[in-house]
């Protein structure tokens, strides 16, 4: 019996992380830039269950129907372009710190050289960008990325969410939800609030479970 | 920035070299608000050796700005004008007390403080009392950032707080109004 649940959750846990990276990848795609039309339709079919997740995605498949992609764009202008600033600085450095580009971001970037993962040519956006950890969690969620080198208590995927994501993470969607010119992103923060507190305990309870070693898997 | 020009007659004087190598050296000695009719170079006086030359007049400039410093100067216990010579000809004439000390730091040049006149002191004070913006001096110091001078920028950016465009190419304001 034990080993037969074993053989059968295996696949299970596979599949998971799959929908793991697939929600992060969907924040990934949001965050750093705003949806097109051809999204928004798609987004507009999406259905939620009863799980709060899944009204979160019914909101937003609402909202997405309700709007207009023009729209949209404005207002992922007005919320992380604007003119000087946008109303949200989405980044771990100024979250953690109050400013831009101070040591969180290059905590981070040691910890990305060990992992051998660095920025695309083009992309000019620091590592420390919601976005960016967002692509991270889903290459790590997937297997692309490996965060096993990374050293004192932030090895794996569990130890990287917890040192560099899970300080701010909560405040950033908190934010999100009421900057003023928010309306679709209301919606996405609502998701990603849920979504990463959802990861943030499951990672404890993995911790708690293995005892401290490396998390196989942060279940969703 | 307003401005007033004054011009200035100035006198200077040369003693009698004290060894045969050295050569007589003009320094400005006085500062005439009134403006002698007579040339450049005239000599005026001559008693022990001493000659008192009339070193032609020059342009002095009051600026609205550096009003502070002639207060610093006319509270002082002699006010002075600074007189800067090259090659015995005036090149400049001031009563900032900072500028002077800054032209008498080169040594190529003569700089004399000479006694500002009464009248001149009058125009001063009158130039003083239409120009002069009283700047407070701020100490600057470290303040915790728990303060209200906080320096971290807001989480979130509100309405009021953005760069916005209040006047179009049409000049009306935001919606068409104002």
């Amino acid at each position: 019996m034990k080993s037969a649940s074993t053989v059968a959750t295996e696949p299970a846990i596979d599949e998971q992380n799959a929908l793991r990276a697939q929600q992060w990848s969907f924040l990934a795609r949001v965050l750093s830039h705003a949806p097109d039309a051809q999204m928004l339709d798609a987004l507009g079919q999406l259905e939620g269950d009863e799980t709060a997740l899944g009204q979160a995605y019914e909101v937003l498949a609402r909202t997405a129907r309700d709007s207009d992609a023009k729209d949209v764009e404005q207002e992922f202008f007005e919320l992380f372009v604007g003119v000087g600033r946008g109303e949200l600085l989405p980044y771990a450095s100024f979250y953690l710190t109050g400013f831009l580009n101070e040591r969180p971001l290059a905590d981070l970037r040691r910890d990305l050289a060990l992992m051998g993962v660095e920025r695309e040519a083009g992309r000019y956006e620091p590592e420390d960008h919601i976005a960016s950890f967002s692509e991270i969690m889903a290459g790590l969620a997937q297997g692309t990325f490996d965060a096993a080198p990374l050293g004192c208590g932030a090895a794996g995927e569990a130890g990287f969410y917890a040192r560099h994501l899970q300080p701010w993470v909560t405040q950033f969607f908190d934010d999100l939800a009421v900057s003023p010119s928010a309306n679709f992103y209301r919606a996405v923060a609502e998701i990603g609030r849920t979504f990463t507190d959802i990861e943030t305990r499951a990672f404890e309870l993995a911790r708690k479970e293995v005892g401290g070693a490396v998390a196989p898997a942060g279940p969703a | 920035m307003p401005k007033e020009v004054v011009r200035l007659g100035v006198v200077g004087s040369s003693y009698p070299p004290t060894n045969r190598w050295a050569a007589r050296v003009l320094r400005p000695v006085a500062a005439m608000a009134d403006l002698p009719q007579i040339a450049q170079g005239t000599p005026m006086s001559e008693r022990d050796g001493i000659e008192t030359v009339y070193m032609g007049d020059h342009a002095l400039v009051l600026h609205s700005n550096e009003t502070g410093h002639y207060i610093d100067n006319l509270q002082a216990r002699q006010p002075s004008i600074w007189v800067a010579v090259d090659d015995g000809v005036v090149r400049v004439i001031t009563v900032d007390p900072y500028e002077g000390e800054a032209l008498a730091s080169d040594p190529e040049r003569i700089v004399e403080a000479v006694p500002l006149p009464p009248q001149l002191a009058a125009r001063m004070e009158a130039f003083i009392t239409a120009h002069h913006v009283e700047q407070v001096f701020h100490k600057r110091k470290r303040v915790p950032a728990t303060s209200a001078e906080d320096p971290r920028a807001p989480r979130i950016l509100q309405a009021d707080e953005k760069w916005v465009n209040t006047r179009g190419r049409s000049g009306r304001g935001p919606g068409g109004r104002g």
